[in-house]
């Protein structure tokens, strides 16, 4: 049956496929690769050859051509067993393969879609500085000018996929600059490779509370010569490309969260069925009963709006960012709670890892944060609501 | 060569199946369904013998229209084209097998290969059903099917071990789990599945009578398993088989 989840057969096709995936190839590597803080390249090349890597990219080059309910469906079901693997997935195949696709020229996109499509490259996205998140215009890395190169030097933090181990960085980044002498609302945005000299991997974070099968590291750009044909989009009007990213970006981090509130639904919902105190099924309490119920209507609260807001969502467009900033505010907190009423319901199994609730619990947090901050969100959102009289 | 193979939409053999009050069948509210497990290696290795014989597979589901979508995986898999033989009614396996005689009186394929049973009723003959009315040789339980010149050899799983039979073709092969690691209907394969054949029939149109030789009188849910108990050693083990349990 088709509905708002799963609008056409393809949908539905595309939901079971990335499912049984995720059952067989992700669930038995999750728990190890959040203990060891380890990025699984292997699987991330396999979803290469399932065409995931490229969901949304034209097929012309090596992309799939789907839209943004799929991309939302494919982040729904791998946040539901490994949200840290499905967050290296986000930064890979939408802040880089389609944030590509959608603003670079042919010839850019003939360089670089099909081996990042196939997973031969690993890629990312560098907005964020030490200095500078959430005020991301107040950035401080700066391009020169200098005959047809540009010359970049800064540092970009948080960087998902930044290292693909602990000494090794990823392949390819989009990485936003301000033009050096110019207003600070003229970005650019250029395709730095591994191996440009003076490109290079800061650190690897370590210790992170959630989310460490993925890697986030900080890099460091020290007069890295970029040839002209690396520049994506205008020299100074890249703000425009990173409001279009920033869109599908957001409704996938919440699709991510919807993933792991549906997976912390079923958890505690099973284990209240079987499990037994003064002699009835724990499920027999109000107070177990509020926690699952007021989760269900949650979660599938957020999922309504996610899939409709996708629905609605044009890849190559922009101006959606009351709703796509929307969706992640509101589920990002959802997830969270969520995951956080499992472990009550579970007690003390809630608490260890072979519950599997402690580990979504530690990454819902991060939506939270990453993507954009529930604060970002709600300036964001105010700002755009204040020119609305009414709301159709 | 021209292959073909089946699939049937079952319920999801990972949920609890829960009995009507009534005991009529089961609930199907809320009941997800897939492709039973059975014809995702049935379908593999029919995909497999084409990319190495050439030719075309066929993809058959009997069921409600709903049904589309496990064939539409069949073929984002790899098959050509389908066929759906749609209706509501829950058949017994002599009318599948009769309906399925019928498809291949039309297509004429040179061999068959579906799941060795499904993973809903579990009944384990329609393939051999299949046979009988074909008057075609079959190889049930394949774990290995190797095709040369018209004739099939294949491994098949006994009762005790393995066995090696060879069919002349056409013939029928009924999949067993160690046949071959059915691949994911991958995106590419997705959406190209969107264009190809798909045939809408009703048993009507083959003019097969559906209605069931065999009767369910109702449904009950197994026993509830007991918990486990921990013995002290072997021997107490041995002593409790034997006087408790009398199984040895």
């Amino acid at each position: 049956m088709t509905d708002l989840f799963n609008p056409t057969e393809e949908h539905q096709v595309l939901r079971e496929m990335v499912r049984s995936f995720a059952e067989k190839e992700l669930e038995p590597q999750a728990e190890e690769y959040d203990r060891t803080e380890q990025f699984n390249l292997k699987l991330f090349r396999k979803l290469g050859e399932l065409g995931l890597l490229g969901v949304t990219a034209p097929p012309e080059y090596g992309g799939s051509g789907m839209d943004a309910t799929a991309a939302v469906i494919v982040h729904e079901e791998l946040a539901a067993v490994d949200p840290g693997f499905c967050l290296a997935y986000l930064a890979h195949s939408m802040l880089f393969v389609n944030n590509l696709a959608v603003n670079g020229n042919d010839e850019q996109n003939q360089r670089f879609l099909p081996g990042s499509c196939s997973g031969k490259l690993v890629g990312g996205m560098c907005m964020s500085e030490p200095g500078a998140g959430t005020d991301v215009l107040g950035m401080s890395t700066v391009a020169t000018s200098d005959g047809d190169d540009f010359i970049l030097n800064g540092q970009k933090m948080w960087i998902t996929n930044g290292a693909i181990s602990d000494n090794e960085m990823g392949d390819i980044f989009l990485v936003y600059a301000k033009e050096k002498d110019r207003s600070q609302r003229e970005i650019s945005l250029f395709l730095v490779e591994k191996g440009m000299e003076g490109f290079s991997l800061g650190q690897k974070l370590h210790g992170k509370l959630g989310m460490r099968a993925s890697t986030t590291a900080e890099l460091v750009l020290e007069d890295v010569r970029v040839p002209s044909k690396n520049l994506v989009g205008t020299s100074g009007s890249a703000v425009k490309s990173m409001m279009r990213n920033l869109a599908i970006e957001r409704v996938t981090l919440a699709a991510m969260s919807l993933g792991i509130a549906r997976r912390c639904v079923e958890i505690m919902n099973n284990y209240a069925s079987e499990r037994k105190a003064f002699g009835k099924s724990i499920n027999r309490f109000g107070q177990i009963q509020r926690h699952i119920s007021e989760s269900y209507a949650e979660f599938m609260a957020g999922r309504s709006y996610v899939y409709n807001v996708a629905s609605n969502l044009d890849l190559s467009a922009f101006g959606n960012r009351v709703d796509s900033d929307g969706v992640k505010l509101y589920c990002s907190t959802m997830g969270k709670n969520v995951a956080d009423r499992a472990i009550q319901v579970l007690g003390g199994y809630g608490y260890v890892s072979e519950y599997v609730v402690e580990r979504l619990w530690r990454d819902a947090k991060l939506l939270e944060i990453g993507g954009g901050t529930n604060e970002a969100h709600q300036k964001n959102m105010t700002r755009d609501l204040a020119g609305l009289d009414k709301i159709r | 060569m021209k292959i073909l193979t089946t699939v049937k939409r079952v319920t999801d053999p990972d949920m609890k199946v829960r009995i009507q009050p009534d005991q009529s069948g089961i609930v199907t509210e809320g009941v997800e369904y897939k492709m039973n497990s059975f014809d995702e290696y049935g379908v593999e290795e029919a995909i497999t013998l084409k990319e190495a014989h050439g030719g075309e597979v066929v993809v058959v589901s009997i069921g409600p229209g709903a049904a589309t979508k496990e064939l539409r995986t069949a073929m984002a898999m790899g098959a050509d084209r389908a066929i759906l033989v749609e209706t509501d009614a829950d058949l017994d396996s002599d009318a599948v097998a009769r309906v399925l005689a019928e498809v291949v009186g039309r297509e004429e394929p040179d061999v068959i290969i579906m799941g060795k049973q499904a993973v809903d009723s579990d009944r384990s003959q329609t393939p051999q059903i299949l046979g009988s009315y074909l008057n075609w040789p079959q190889a049930t339980f394949a774990y290995k099917v190797e095709i040369e010149d018209g004739w099939a050899v294949v491994g098949r799983e006994v009762d005790g071990g393995t066995a090696t039979k060879r069919i002349k073709l056409p013939g029928i092969i009924s999949a067993d789990l160690r046949l071959n690691e059915p691949r994911y209907a991958s995106l590419p394969g997705i959406m190209k599945a969107k264009r190809k054949p798909l045939e809408t029939l009703t048993p009507d149109d083959l003019g097969v009578d559906i209605a069931p030789k065999v009767k369910v009188l109702n449904y009950e849910a197994p026993e509830e398993r007991g918990a486990g108990e921990m013995v002290d050693d072997v021997d107490d083990l041995i002593n409790r088989l034997k006087d408790e349990a009398r199984v040895i």
